[in-house]
């Protein structure tokens, strides 16, 4: 479904507010018919990436293009794009049907497809009974907006963007305001609504899991640039840097060696793993997902160590187990659905493919993005 | 904070009495005396209307009358325009340039009425503007212009900042927006400021006194000028009337806004 | 057009209407009629006929201001205390007054203090005889206090309803008795009130114009009064110039109030009216 045309193309794009930079030279391809999500903490600047793409802020340097043409200062309002907004923004002076037809009303006959003022009024009416019918709102056209509800405004957001027909939706975490069930449900229906109506969607979203749940590619954000872009599966089981690793899911993050290629050395001990490439006597960051951690009986792990804490999480147990020997100051987070009681000494087992492997950060790296999000908070 | 125990409560009822007594005992009298058959200002000789059918028949009020309202509308619709849109522009200039432009509004709030008064009417005899209708018409603008800016600025900042980014979003001019979308919702601050404007206008006494003069008097002014002139029931009438309009207008601004809060 | 132009015609008439008049009242203070540079006007204020009047100003508006202080105190006590089901509707009846026409306020106090009014005649009805306060500086007192006693009102209030009702019981609770909880406690938190009330009673009673003229029968001038006189019925030829010189003086005082309130209550706890 993901077809190989670059329908929106940023480049070196920069950002700052004041002395804040908020953006630091991001480059990104987005797809078209693609789902992709811009995922970051609080502050990384995907937002304001989503505001550049809707036309809302202007970029410091850089340019923005659509299908191979510059719209760097295109105003929102000639964009064929549409945004969700995070608090929805509806409009509270008009009702269900008039926010919904408020982009339609804007325009001419001509440009939706018929002659005479009579036949705009039909064919609005049209449009917007058949949106009311995709967000699942059909009978709500007079009710006023602050009589619905979180999840029945955030439909019609989705309903008054969508309405356009833009080629591309931008939603800046239009989730985050709901209750976790609501939110899982609106998830799989954005995601199906999107297949259906097959348009771009830009996501933002500070929830990785929801990240997951619904992206054709995921992008990482931290400190105002892209960490890593992939598809989400390859984002989980491949980190790219500690950051991405632990900002996906749950790790361990450790330091290690890399002996040489397919031998890594951390916690003391030497572990097979499937990475090569990095040299003799690398260091490295050792990231290991507490899922993948075995627990074995004491004496035949590759590990040892001793039970410090246990938590039920609902379908494992969380159980922090401390290293022994020379891995002693390591605290390692085990996920497990047998439950070990504290104070009990266990082995762990890791297998190699579920050792990843990742190039420290270098100092170059490390030092604008941690400024970064010192000046963002 | 004062624990609810019966000492408290009498005491309190007592104070609140007294103090009410205090508070609307002189406008009650002088209410009851534009009622009262005598001139005189201590006995009750039965009831009349006269004072009011007198007030009505006396061309100098009306022309007073008619000079106050045309004020006040003027100075009210005009103030409401200008300081709506300077509400707007304030809003999406930078906080550093905005304050500068907010601190404006609070000179002719804190300046003394009498100083505002002399100031402008120097300002005026310098030009050699004759001081009448129109000089106070734009002192009053002036004075009115914050009252609706403090009405109208909070109602844009409860606003939600992407309301106006959602209507460009979905394909308006900004200068369509404006009117679709952002008057719409700051609508009730508009009204209430309006409001208080016309009230403000109404009510003022010491600015229109040194920005007019007696051939253009407002109501306020004849009131002043009878006052060295003895006893005249004609005035309490007027007074009373006065007095009502302002509470009706009062009391529908504290049914939009707090007063206290103002 | 970016939005931030909206705001021109607001800068344009604020400027012209409420700061450039300003400007004419300095300049006129500091020249002669001639346009010369002077500091004449300001020791006009020397003499004794503006001394006095001046003295008398101070005098009243401070009086004024501690019989605000002590009537208006209490009174917003009560109105912030914990089951009083009145005090809304008390809170508006108190304020109301504040935003009526002044002139009529004490058209309306002159007509019950009236040697002939209803003031005398209840007291000669309860056989306590007349008394003379018309034209008195009682009367003045009384008008200025009737004027702005809400001023004074409205910023303490505001302080005591916010003030955390649990700091109150934290006192009692570490031994503080009532009449402690209310010199330690309660009194030192609305100090931001108090502050910003007496400022706003004490500033437009300094400046306050045409109370005295008519509580007094015109006998005693405030400098409200004296500004009026010396621009409209004087007929000295600097008289714009020291009219310009001694508005100019009060604007100064009322800026240095502000300071000084800004001061003590940065935040604007005591809820004022700028």
């Amino acid at each position: 479904m993901v077809q190989d045309m670059r329908l929106i193309e940023l480049k070196g794009v920069c950002k700052s507010f004041g002395d804040t930079h908020v953006l630091h030279d991001v480059d990104l391809y987005i797809r078209k018919c693609e789902f992709i999500t811009l995922l970051g903490p609080s502050g990384c600047g995907k937002t304001t990436l989503l505001r550049i793409i809707g036309g809302f802020d202007m970029p410091s340097s850089g340019e923005v293009l659509f299908e191979g043409k510059d719209m760097t200062g295109i105003p929102p309002y000639k964009r064929r794009i549409n945004t969700v907004f995070q608090k929805y923004a509806l409009f509270n002076h008009l009702n269900v049907y008039d926010n919904i037809a408020f982009g339609l009303n804007l325009k001419t006959p001509e440009q939706l497809g018929v002659k005479t003022k009579k036949e705009k009024k039909d064919e609005i009416a049209r449009r917007v009974g058949r949106m009311l019918k995709l967000v699942k709102m059909e009978g709500y056209e007079k009710r006023s907006t602050d009589a619905l509800s979180g999840g029945q405004q955030q439909r019609i957001a989705i309903a008054r963007a969508l309405v356009n027909e833009p080629e591309v939706l931008l939603l800046d975490e239009p989730l985050g305001a709901l209750d976790l069930k609501l939110r899982k449900e609106m998830q799989l229906e954005l995601k199906a609504m999107q297949q259906q109506l097959g348009i771009t969607f830009i996501y933002v979203t500070h929830d990785q899991e929801e990240a997951l749940t619904m992206s054709d590619t995921i992008a990482v954000m931290n400190g105002g640039r892209v960490q890593q872009i992939g598809d989400p599966k390859r984002i989980y089981d491949e980190p790219k840097n500690a950051f991405v690793a632990d900002f996906i899911g749950e790790s361990n993050i450790l330091d290690g060696v890399m002996l040489q290629d397919d031998l890594v050395k951390f916690s003391g001990t030497e572990f097979q793993c499937v990475d090569e490439g990095f040299g003799t006597n690398a260091p490295v960051d050792v990231v290991v997902r507490p899922e993948d951690i075995m627990i074995v009986g004491e004496d035949v792990g590759m590990l040892a160590g001793t039970v410090e804490s246990v938590i039920f999480k609902g379908v494992h147990y969380e159980m922090m187990i401390r290293g022994e020997g020379a891995g002693e100051s390591i605290l390692w987070k085990v996920h497990s659905t047998t439950m070990q009681p504290v104070g009990t000494r266990v082995g762990m087992t890791i297998v190699p493919y579920n050792i990843h492997i990742m190039r420290k950060a270098t100092t170059a790296d490390a030092v604008p993005v941690a400024q970064a999000a010192e000046e963002e908070a | 904070m004062v624990r609810n125990n019966r000492t408290v409560r009498s005491v309190r009822a007592v104070w609140m009495t007294l103090l009410m007594l205090f508070l609307y005992a002189p406008i009650l009298v002088m209410i009851a005396l534009s009622f009262n058959a005598s001139v005189s200002r201590s006995q009750w000789t039965g009831f009349t209307l006269d004072w009011y059918v007198k007030l009505f028949h006396d061309p100098a009020i009306l022309g007073a009358l008619r000079t106050t309202i045309e004020v006040a509308v003027i100075a009210t619709v005009i103030s409401t325009v200008i300081g709506t849109l300077g509400a707007i522009g304030m809003h999406a200039m930078n906080a550093g340039m905005a304050n500068v432009l907010i601190n404006v509004s609070y000179l002719p709030m804190t300046t003394p009425d009498i100083v505002t008064g002399v100031s402008l009417m120097l300002m005026y005899l310098f030009c050699h503007v004759p001081l009448g209708k129109w000089t106070m018409i734009m002192a009053h603008i002036a004075f009115d212009i914050p009252y609706v800016l403090f009405s109208v600025m909070p109602k844009l900042k409860q606003m939600n900042p992407n309301l106006y980014e959602a209507a460009l979003d979905l394909g308006c001019h900004p200068v369509k927006a404006l009117y679709k979308v952002i008057i719409p919702e700051i609508t009730p601050g508009i009204f209430t400021g309006a409001l208080l404007a016309f009230t403000m206008s109404l009510d003022d006494f010491v600015i229109s006194y040194f920005t007019s003069s007696d051939m253009y008097p407002n109501l306020s002014r004849i009131v002043y000028a009878s006052t060295k002139l003895g006893v005249k029931p004609t005035m309490y009438a007027l007074s009373t009337l006065m007095f009502a309009t302002i509470l009706i207008l009062l009391i529908l601004v504290n049914k939009r806004t707090k007063l206290e809060n103002l | 057009m970016k939005r931030s132009w909206y705001a021109t015609p607001y800068a344009l008439w604020m400027l012209l209407f409420a700061v450039v008049p300003l400007l004419f009242v300095c300049w006129y203070a500091f020249t002669t009629p001639d346009g010369a540079f002077t500091t004449a006007n300001f020791r006009e204020f020397a003499k004794p006929r503006y001394v006095g009047v001046i003295l008398r100003s101070l005098k009243l508006a401070l009086y004024c201001t501690a019989v605000c202080l002590v009537i208006g105190y209490p009174t917003a006590w009560f109105l912030a205390g914990r089951g009083f089901n009145h005090a809304q509707s008390l809170v508006v009846l108190i304020l109301l007054p504040m935003w009526m026409n002044l002139l009529l306020r004490t058209y309306a106090m002159m007509t019950l203090l009236d040697d002939n009014g209803v003031l005398n005649a209840a007291l000669q009805a309860l056989g306590l005889g007349k008394i003379h306060i018309i034209g008195t500086e009682g009367a003045v007192l009384m008008g200025l206090v009737y004027n702005y006693l809400p001023f004074m009102v409205l910023p303490i209030y505001t302080v005591l309803k916010k003030m955390d009702y649990s700091v109150i019981e934290a006192a009692e609770d570490l031994g503080c008795n009532p009449l402690r909880v209310f010199t330690r406690v309660v009194i030192p938190m609305s100090v931001p009130g108090i502050v910003s009330g007496v400022t706003m009673v004490f500033m437009p009673a300094v400046t306050s114009f045409a109370i005295s003229t008519l509580l007094s029968n015109g006998k005693l001038r405030l400098a409200g009064d004296l500004i009026d006189y010396i621009f409209n019925q004087s007929s000295n030829p600097n008289r714009w110039n020291i009219g310009s010189s001694f508005s100019l003086m009060m604007l100064v005082l009322i800026l240095i109030s502000i300071g000084f309130l800004r001061k003590v209550d940065p935040d604007s706890e005591g809820g004022g009216m700028w």
